[in-house]
């Protein structure tokens, strides 16, 4: 057939380091995740959303959350759909492909008023239902990151 | 009110596919640049500004309309702006397009979208685009909120994978009658759309859209300006946008309340009281086949949850009442910075009777959407005229 295509590779393996300001309300998410594994919010002091992940803007009032406004939530929340993630890719935070199939939900956290998407570990789509209690799972050696959470998981009943 | 009425009167597009090695990116841009410019019978000196977007970092590069606004397209010593909005880029092109010729600042631009996916990783690079912070370690770019989505939206209305298959179906078939679409799939059938590997339950491979690459341009013109090189231009009748939350998970969206209050807000200023009735064809941006059956409810086309009735009653067929997506759409055509362009191109496309085999009869007004970023919608609807219907 045609002409065998002719690649001229260059390669790079470069770290390309980043610092982000997390600000002062992530901070304090963080730095309680790590100590104590509890997971906070922010409360609007003018319309009551609880906001996760905590910021120090709310978004309907355009008016500022402090610190004294963070409140705690439960670890515990009600999956509102979910699905099994399951093609390649490459991981931007690893430089390495993510590991798959793995279980990925949307769920709210009780006591917050927006939703959180992260991982469930569940990779088989059949044992999943909308409605089901999922809670956080905490990993012994806290960081300080989202990593602290590796997961959620389904609460089985009885 | 506008100060000037904004006409189409020039487009180009490559031909869309998974990977163009016999080009780099100017090369590509210059493609769809050329035959815009041809078609508008302009030479480079006519155009006054040039508006260029993509996304840069899926090709893992970064302020490219330095290098790509002045080769590719004719940016010499002229303002180029550069627009990246994620899936909504190439609307954002577009609209931005319009208020630079409503607004009375330039009477001819060149408006140019352009990917090149496959020279990078779309998921990736989706994932870069979030929160380094909060969002990025489970995100699994754009495929995996999507089946997210689609998952409760089926939970909700009864939305049956068998509708869904159908839209591709219907899409593919479409493409098969556009020489651009990326996926040529003439004789694509229901069992091998539901046959394809689940990967991102309930998302089929084939409800999922294609990587594509390639560039689209189109030239905008004031009312002065379009009369002397066209008789048959695509008037702008309005645009209209609405962005949302910080983060995609302030809110259940899986039905898309930004194009509802979008679609809402642009009806009224065009004189829409039933889009079914009163548009004559829709390019919409599904990236999912799911996608499609919700948003032609948020787009006001059919009542919440009454998307696969819509499809099933053949509404949106080639040869029903609304057709949607003659061009094949998102679900076989999807090279995201030019994407959303492509939708009003087309929707341009369809008012000019230009559209050939894929050529919708007698199209008064034609609605074009782009969607993305933070669950974003923005619109155009274009006509044979300027005027809001009676």
């Amino acid at each position: 057939m045609g002409k065998k295509e002719i690649e001229f590779q260059i390669k790079w393996k470069t770290d390309l380091p980043y610092n982000y300001s997390i600000g002062k309300l992530a901070v304090k998410f963080f730095e309680e995740l790590k100590e104590n594994k509890s997971i906070m919010g922010s409360k609007c002091p003018k319309c009551g959303k609880v906001h996760m992940p905590p910021r120090a803007v709310c978004a309907d009032c355009l008016i500022e959350m402090k610190l004294e406004d963070m409140v705690e939530l439960s670890p515990r929340g009600t999956l509102e759909g979910f699905t099994v993630v399951n093609y390649p890719f490459i991981d931007p935070t690893t430089g390495g492909m993510r590991p798959f199939p793995y279980g990925y939900g949307i769920f709210k956290l009780d006591g917050a008023d927006t939703y959180m998407m992260h991982f469930v570990n569940e990779t088989d789509h059949t044992k999943f239902k909308i409605g089901q209690r999922v809670e956080a799972v905490f990993k012994e050696k806290r960081e300080g990151n989202i990593g602290d959470i590796p997961y959620f998981r389904i609460i089985r009943e009885g | 009110m506008p100060k000037n009425n904004v006409a189409i009167v020039g487009i180009g597009q490559t031909k869309f596919r998974s990977k163009r090695r016999d080009v780099n990116i100017p090369e590509m841009i210059y493609e769809a640049v050329k035959m815009a410019l041809d078609d508008a019978q302009m030479e480079p000196k006519d155009i006054d500004a040039i508006l260029i977007g993509n996304m840069d970092h899926f090709e893992g590069i970064n302020f490219s309309e330095m290098w790509c606004g002045i080769d590719a397209a004719p940016g010499y010593l002229k303002p180029v702006v550069k627009i990246a909005t994620g899936g909504t880029t190439g609307s954002s092109l577009g609209i931005c397009g319009y208020y630079n010729i409503a607004s009375g600042i330039y009477k001819k631009i060149l408006v140019v979208g352009w990917e090149k996916l496959n020279e990078g990783g779309a998921t990736t690079g989706i994932i870069t685009a979030f929160d380094p912070v909060w969002e990025r370690p489970s995100l699994a770019g754009a495929l995996g909120p999507l089946a997210l989505m689609a998952n409760m939206y089926a939970a909700k209305y009864g939305i049956t994978s068998e509708q869904a298959a159908k839209v591709t179906v219907k899409n593919r078939s479409n493409a098969a009658n556009n020489p651009f679409a990326h996926l040529q799939m003439p004789n694509i059938t229901l069992d091998y759309v539901m046959n394809s590997q689940m990967i991102s339950y309930p998302l089929r491979l084939h409800d999922c859209c294609p990587q594509s690459e390639g560039a689209c341009a189109v030239i905008y013109a004031n009312e002065v300006e379009a009369k002397k090189v066209t008789d048959n231009p695509a008037w702008f009748k309005g645009v209209s946008t609405a962005h949302y939350y910080t983060f995609g998970t302030d809110d259940i969206m899986y039905n898309l309340p930004t194009a509802t209050i979008a679609s809402k807000k642009l009806y009224k200023k065009v004189g829409i009281k039933d889009p079914v009735k009163d548009l004559d064809v829709a390019e919409i941006y599904e990236p999912t086949s799911w996608s499609e059956l919700s948003w032609t409810e948020a787009l006001g086309f059919v009542e919440l949850g009454g998307g696969g009735k819509l499809l099933d009653e053949g509404i949106t067929q080639m040869s029903g009442e609304l057709p949607v997506n003659p061009s094949g759409g998102v679900l076989s055509t999807n090279p995201i910075g030019a994407t959303a362009l492509v939708r009003f191109a087309e929707a341009a496309i369809q008012v000019m009777g230009r559209g050939g085999k894929r050529q919708v009869p007698d199209v008064e007004t034609a609605l074009g959407m782009g969607f993305g970023g933070s669950l974003w919608t923005e619109l155009a609807i274009l006509g044979k005229d300027p005027s809001p219907l009676r």
